[in-house]
């Protein structure tokens, strides 16, 4: 089938090539025929095709049929290397790039829309296949040399689930049942917090699961729409509510919520409710020493000291981003901005104390960092 | 297939002309030697697009005739459009949605008139091609550029005219067509016509349904598989009733009953590894039109009721919505002279839609009235003619941008013409655009802009020769064009933020050699269009001066047909050149070029005529994308039989 598909008769070629130029004749006459490619991306590989150390980008990607992208900063050259995913292994992620994580030195790479999660080598990308068999994939964490969890949010984006991965074989080889739109986990101890975001519809809640055995230990209440999730220097683990819409989506009737859950009791220790009823806050990141949480609100991005038991009135950055990270190696902010959706996006850096340091472009629309 | 009923529809398509000249002179009241032979039986015909041949005529045009639709009569009108002209046609996959981009123009800009009733979706302004069969129609014409005094809202970026034409005393006839083609595409259709000499009545059936699982090579997935295409089947099944009367000699009422079923899968782009979307449209529209021709005026009214229902269902992602639209509308027009060379149209129209959904908030409906009028002038030997059109449209009684055109047409040393013409054209913002939830703008203003074009002709024709060459080049400015953004809130909403230039050139050439039996056609387009956004959507915008995506700047066709007693071959081939896929334009999609055949062998015996065709489509299997990472199949074909009885009226 192959073969008789790709057959071609040099002879027709020829033909085809002949009748071509000579309908096209005035035409070629009267307009300059461009036959280079046009301008290509900008800025491919100039940082480097050794991806040890620096600040992965994940780019979602074109809405529709479109193919998600990696981008690879160098801290040290300030070089930015594009798509180092295709680059390397010659295919693209596929639809919709959510997210990735490198670990033992394996890059798991999420991808949404085609339900699967690639791995490469986290050095030099290249592929080593793919897992494939999820519904809406969201985040991997890997649990031990072994075992890695993906949260997703399931078929119809109401059936919440962490799936279980065996690393080696790279197989899928259990679910576990969570709150709808499994998002962020967090791994205490030995125990997985998973932010349940309500997917496609709503949820409130953070499922505990106990990763030895692969079953769900308790369900903690938290607030409408957990997304993100954090853990800090006390061992405490910060959940970032988003709200819940009203029916005709024209404000939220449960506004969002900050929210600490204390790991020795699973209770919550602390919810601190915001005050907007149009704005969801977003993004919830934490800094090296895990002490500081960092989240969008309000076209803003606002600090939280995990020792502070009120919502901060004053913006760090008086700005809105799409996605947000912090470096752990020195506390920089990186934002990314979707400019129009449908074009390169970029990414914006601000120092620890806030200022901001330069910008680079990115693939199209940069959701998640992995800094390494 | 109703060419096949006529026993030369191409006379039949010379008489249609000669008759609404003959239609038109009379009505000026200006006598003009018509050249047809007196002997001549002529077959009165009934069209309902007097309007488009009255007073398009300084814009550049084209006309697919039934001899060239019937051609198409396995295809849809995204087909024919995709081989003839010179519309770009967005494709989303063999058999799925088809859009238009017409000079650069988005989906929304182009107005589909079928009877002179558009049929644009008042919930997102778009219409899909690929669900029109072509054997629906008998005529198919384009007019390239703005028309929003002629056409209203939406006509942008050219406007497709889609007609019924009725034609008295053919007797009785029946048709049928049975296809079969790759991927399990199969194809019935059936018409039975009744056609005397004051009544016609006539139903077309069509029941279509294919798998569409063809092979691709999947280079967007590891290791490069050789896929099937999934989830990519469709079914459907269309009734097209038509009736004319002619009451007596001055008046005239027709009917058309229009009803289809479609229901499609949506298969996977290559990047996405399964899709379970279906769709489902189901459509019934029924139109009347009485028509008066008086001594002084004549004038027409004509109604239009559309019912449409869409469903689409998506258990993945837990959508299975449904949404209705109704939209009623009404018309009356007069045309009259005043001197012995001119003619007025004055006009008023009125359209109610209606949406029936859950994606907003309420049901909306909306009410627009507009008043149109358009004034020719024309010599004595009508070698110039010039034409200026104005409509004002009042949308729930506010009124939104006055729109005039002018057009000047001009016939010089017997071979040539020039065309020029200037309009305004405004496209409204769709229900969904204004009231979808979340993120729906009410306060939305129309898109609206300017479009100039000049087009020169050079025609010759020569007892067996006849050839043409044209040149136009166009210019257009659209304002206020909708976008949909992120708000500083993240949520979607559709704000009127860009400019976007358009400017570009077109050729076509044509050459005939016509000798008894035997006809040779040579054929090419070639167009050249920059199409750039001028404005800054936001903070960072970078598109700024870049072609819009999925424009091609370049594009090509080139034809060859050969016809030789009932032998029909044709040659079609296709170029596409590089299309951008973000807005920066940092990332793009390669050319690509098509081939298509189609042949035919008709054997006439009386009135009957039996015709076995066959369609190859993409013959020297050129792997392509019209849109990123959406799969093309390679190779592949459509074979069929079609009958035709005719029974001519006792004399």
């Amino acid at each position: 089938m192959y073969n008789y598909l790709n057959f071609k008769n040099k002879a027709m070629i020829k033909t085809k090539q002949l009748f071509y130029l000579s309908v096209l004749a005035t035409a070629i006459t009267i307009s300059s025929c461009k036959k280079d490619d046009p301008e290509p991306a900008t800025g491919g590989g100039a940082g480097g095709t050794s991806y040890a150390s620096g600040v992965f980008i994940t780019n979602e990607g074109p809405f529709g049929s479109g193919t998600g992208t990696i981008n690879f900063y160098n801290r040290s050259t300030g070089g930015v290397s594009n798509d180092i995913f295709e680059a390397k292994n010659g295919y693209p992620l596929g639809n919709i790039v959510q997210s990735m994580e490198i670990f033992n030195s394996k890059a798991y790479i999420v991808v949404n829309n085609a339900g699967k999660v690639e791995i490469a080598d986290g050095t030099s990308f290249a592929s080593s296949g793919a897992i494939t068999g999820f519904t809406y994939p969201r985040y991997f964490l890997g649990i031990n040399s072994s075992k890695g969890y993906v949260s997703e949010w399931g078929s119809g984006g109401m059936a919440g689930a962490v799936k279980i991965i065996d690393l080696t074989t790279k197989t899928i080889t259990g679910t576990i049942t969570t709150g709808n739109g499994a998002e962020g986990m967090v791994l205490a101890g030995s125990k997985v917090y998973v932010a349940c975001s309500g997917g496609f519809t709503n949820d409130s809640v953070v499922t505990v699961i106990n990763s030895v055995t692969n079953s769900v230990s308790t369900t903690i209440n938290v607030g409408a729409n957990p997304r993100s999730i954090k853990m800090d220097a006390g061992g405490k683990v910060w959940v970032l509510c988003s709200g819940e819409w009203d029916a005709t989506y024209t404000f939220l009737q449960k506004p969002g919520k900050l929210v600490r859950i204390d790991t020795a009791t699973n209770a919550v220790d602390l919810s601190l409710p915001f005050a907007s009823t149009f704005s969801q806050p977003s993004n919830l990141v934490i800094n090296n020493a895990k002490t500081m949480l960092y989240y969008s609100y309000s076209s803003a991005v606002y600090s939280h000291s995990t020792s502070s038991s009120i919502l901060s009135g004053t913006a760090l950055i008086n700005r809105s981003f799409y996605g947000f990270g912090i470096d752990p190696t020195n506390d920089y902010f990186y934002g990314s901005d979707a400019v129009d959706f449908v074009s390169n996006g970029k990414v914006i850096r601000y120092n620890a104390s806030a200022t901001l340091v330069d910008s680079f472009a990115v693939g199209v629309i940069p959701g998640n960092f992995f800094f390494r | 297939m109703i060419e096949l009923i006529a026993k030369s529809f191409v006379m039949n398509l010379f008489k249609i002309n000669c008759m609404l000249s003959f239609a038109l002179l009379s009505l000026t009241g200006y006598a003009q030697q018509i050249p047809i032979d007196s002997s001549t039986q002529l077959n009165v015909v009934e069209v309902s697009d007097s309007k488009y041949i009255l007073f398009s005529n300084s814009s550049k045009t084209e006309t697919f005739d039934s001899t060239l639709l019937n051609r198409y009569s396995t295809n849809n009108l995204a087909d024919v459009l995709v081989n003839e002209s010179q519309i770009f046609i967005k494709s989303y996959g063999l058999g799925s949605l088809a859009t238009t981009s017409f000079r650069g123009a988005g989906a929304s800009h182009t107005a589909v008139l079928w009877n002179g009733f558009n049929l644009q979706s008042p919930m997102n302004g778009l219409i899909d091609l690929s669900l029109i069969p072509a054997n629906f129609m008998n005529e198919a014409k384009v007019q390239y550029g703005g028309g929003g005094a002629m056409w209203g809202s939406g006509a942008v970026g050219g406007s497709i005219h889609l007609n019924n034409i009725g034609i008295y005393n053919r007797g009785i006839s029946f048709a049928t067509n049975t296809t079969f083609g790759s991927f399990s595409d199969k194809q019935q259709q059936a018409q039975i016509e009744i056609s005397k000499k004051r009544f016609i009545s006539s139903v077309k059936l069509f029941n279509h349904d294919a798998k569409n699982d063809f092979p691709f090579v999947n280079s967007a997935q590891y290791g490069k598989p050789l896929q099937r295409q999934t989830n990519a089947e469709l079914q459907e099944y269309g009734l097209m009733q038509e009736n004319y009367f002619q009451l007596n000699s001055r008046q005239k009422i027709n009917t058309r009953f229009w009803y289809q079923f479609n229901d499609r899968n949506i298969p996977p782009s290559m990047t996405q590894n399964i899709n379970v979307s279906n769709q489902k449209d189901e459509l019934y529209r029924l139109t009347s039109e009485w028509q008066r021709t008086g001594a002084k005026i004549k004038s027409i009214v004509r109604a239009a009721y559309f019912d449409e229902y869409l469903f689409f269902a998506d258990s993945s992602i837990d959508i299975d919505s449904k949404s209705r639209t109704k939209v009623f509308i009404t018309e009356a027009e007069n045309n009259f002279s005043i001197t012995k060379f001119d003619i007025v149209n004055i006009g008023l129209n009125n359209t109610y839609s209606e949406a029936i959904t859950e994606d907003y908030i309420q049901n909306p409906h909306q009410n627009r009235t507009s008043i149109f009028a358009s004034y020719k002038i024309q010599t004595y030997n009508d070698s110039w003619t010039a034409v200026v059109s104005a409509r004002e449209e009042f949308v729930e009684n506010k009124a939104i941008p006055f729109s005039p055109s002018i057009g000047i047409r001009g016939k010089f040393l017997k071979y040539f013409s020039i065309k020029l013409s200037a309009a305004k054209h405004y496209r409204l913002p769709t229900f969904n655009d204004l009231y979808w939830a979340q993120g729906g703008n009410p306060n939305l203003k129309a898109e609206e802009g300017w479009s100039e074009e000049a087009s020169l002709e050079h025609s010759y024709s020569k007892k067996n020769i006849f050839w043409e060459l044209g040149a136009t080049a166009f210019n257009r400015d659209i304002n206020n064009w909708i976008i949909w953004l992120p708000d500083e809130y993240g949520i979607w909403s559709p704000e009127n933020v860009l400019k976007v230039w358009s400017r570009g050139v077109e050729y076509k050439v044509k050459f005939i050699l016509e000798k008894n039996k035997f006809k040779f056609q040579l054929s090419g387009l070639y167009n050249y269009v920059l199409s750039t956004n001028e404005k800054a959507a936001t903070a960072n915008d970078v598109s700024v001066g870049k072609q819009l995506i999925y424009v091609p700047i370049q594009n090509a066709q080139g034809s060859a047909s050969i016809i030789y007693k009932g032998t029909s071959l044709n040659y079609t081939q296709l170029y596409t050149g590089y299309r951008y896929t973000l807005s920066d334009n940092s990332n793009y999609l390669k050319p690509y070029s098509l081939a298509n055949i189609s042949v035919s062998q008709t054997f006439s015996l009386s009135t009957s005529k039996l015709k076995i065709f066959a369609q190859l489509n993409n013959v020297w299997q050129e792997t392509y994308q019209v849109l990123a990472y959406r799969a093309m199949p390679l190779f592949n074909y459509q074979v069929g039989l079609s009958l035709v009885f005719n029974q001519p009226n006792p004399k």
